[in-house]
């Protein structure tokens, strides 16, 4: 089943991943290809039109789109955090009305981030208020992955004295989508700063279960969230690791191959280590969500904090024992340089997960 | 832990105790029945999504759509008579 869904990823992705970079946008075909054929979000239970893999395959699979294309697979992160948000807070009728959507082709955004409220999601100031019947949803959302190709928008907002997530189609009245011209990397994920002015919707566009304190709904959100950037960050260093081997195998300075000059060897050595440790946090924190061990919260903070700091440092060794040849814009090192670092800041910045992880620590003593 | 240790014969009482116990060992604090354990600042974001798939798991409930609220998770009380609750809405389902 995975090799299955890695191949469709392969035969869509091709050679074009650097192209991509180059001109920030993925075709929007290929997009809608890869969503009907079941890759977005395999996660998704068979009984509303997904794959129903488990986190550990999903995981594999969402590696395999990181060596292949990070944008591509930032868009993998958006829609499966959206379609996980809908399947934990929506009631019936949502899950098999939402999920079908996005099992069958449609994109989806998910839009927590305000300009004022980044790492601090409790100063959300986006309003969800329940009018006449209706809801109106009211506020700002900046960087919201995958938006610019979205046609439903997971917009979490204030709701009475908590919050509430509603699922708002990118093409209602009052939505405008704005893409931010030239990120750092992800160059082609979509990225989008959004205004919500007075957009009114049916009621059961609110998701049932979603009304909670806000650190709680951003929580069990992002959990998904941070697994998925966690294998998007192996899958980068799995791409330098691949492609840094190769060079100090194949390429000769000084009358020998680059990997008999030990200072060259130990980049090898360091990146090998940073692939493999990166896998084992991501592999344990994937059984976690499997065995629905109540560690999996902390375990996903773990593997995101780890895979994401590694992929950053492998990267940045990839480049260093490749130099020249990997230092043009569209190459996978050098996207894999730009893409990582943005994952240290995404989900939870490494220094949000470092005051997560030393809380557990603090918990667990005697 | 999981659901078949309870399988069939769960009394009120033994899943109060189950869950003081979880709660314990994790916060390190002493909770009454009816403590608020939001208000006390002991139970974190993360922790209490942990508490949710704790629950799930212990008890072999899954807790979904709009039994997804704070009140249901404010004591430990008010848990286990969501527990029961949805067990009897399995029984009937
Ligand atoms: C590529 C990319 C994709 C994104 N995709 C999405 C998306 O799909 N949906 C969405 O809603 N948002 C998205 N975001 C936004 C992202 O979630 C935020 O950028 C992130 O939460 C950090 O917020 P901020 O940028 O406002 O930084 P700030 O919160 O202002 O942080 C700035 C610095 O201060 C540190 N800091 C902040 N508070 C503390 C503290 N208490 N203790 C120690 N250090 C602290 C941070 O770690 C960071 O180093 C995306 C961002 C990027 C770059």
């Amino acid at each position: 089943m995975v090799d299955a869904l890695a191949a469709v990823l392969a035969e869509t992705v091709g050679q074009r991943a650097g192209g991509w970079d180059l001109s920030g946008e993925i075709p929007e075909d290929a997009l809608r290809a890869l969503g009907t054929r079941g890759v977005l979000c395999a996660a998704v239970p068979a009984e509303f039109g997904g794959q129903g893999l488990s986190a550990l395959a999903n995981g594999e699979l969402t590696a395999h789109a990181g060596v292949l294309c990070g944008s591509t697979r930032s868009v993998m992160t958006s829609q499966g955090m959206a379609a996980w948000t809908v399947q934990r807070f929506g009631d019936d009728k949502q899950r098999v009305d939402l999920l079908g959507r996005l099992t069958g082709g449609e994109l989806a955004a998910v839009c927590f981030s305000e300009t004022q409220a980044g790492s601090d999601l409790s100063a959300i100031g986006t309003r969800i208020v329940e009018e006449d019947g209706e809801i109106v949803v009211d506020g700002r959302k900046v960087w919201a992955t995958a938006a610019a190709y979205a046609d439903l928008l997971l917009v979490m907002g204030v709701h009475g004295a908590g919050a509430a997530v509603a699922a708002v189609p990118a093409s209602a009245r009052g939505v405008t989508v704005e893409k931010i011209p030239g990120p750092l990397g992800c160059r082609a994920a979509g990225h989008s700063n959004i205004r919500l002015d007075s957009v009114r919707l049916p009621k059961d566009s609110l998701l049932v279960g979603s009304r909670l304190p806000m650190a709680m709904l951003g929580t069990i959100a992002l959990t998904y969230g941070r697994l998925s950037v966690a294998w998007g960050c192996v899958g980068m260093l799995r791409a330098c690791l691949a492609a840094g081997t190769r060079h100090v195998r194949d390429r000769e300075q000084f009358g020998r191959p680059l990997a008999d000059h030990q200072l060259v060897a130990r980049h090898i050595a360091d990146l090998y280590t940073l692939e493999r440790t990166a896998t084992h946090a991501c592999e344990r924190a994937a059984e976690s969500w499997d065995r629905q061990a109540p560690n999996l919260a902390s375990d996903a903070v773990l593997a995101k904090y780890v895979a994401a700091g590694n992929a950053a440092e492998g990267a940045a060794r990839a480049v260093q024992v490749m130099a020249s040849a990997a230092a043009e814009d569209g190459h996978v090192v050098a996207r894999a340089y730009r893409d990582a670092k943005l994952m240290e800041l995404i989900e939870g910045t490494s220094e949000i997960c470092q005051l997560i992880l030393a809380r557990r620590a603090l918990e667990d003593v005697p | 832990m999981s659901n078949t240790d309870y399988a069939g014969t769960l009394t009120e009482e033994a899943a109060r105790a189950a869950l003081t116990d979880f709660l314990e060992l994790r916060t390190k604090h002493v909770w009454e029945p009816a403590t608020d354990l939001f208000e006390s600042g002991a139970v974190t974001s993360i922790f209490a999504m942990e508490l949710v798939v704790h629950v799930e798991q212990t008890f072999g409930v899954t807790i979904e759509g709009d039994e997804l609220t704070m009140e249901n998770f404010r004591t430990i009380d008010a848990m286990v008579a969501m527990v029961f609750r949805l067990k009897a809405g399995a029984r009937r389902g």
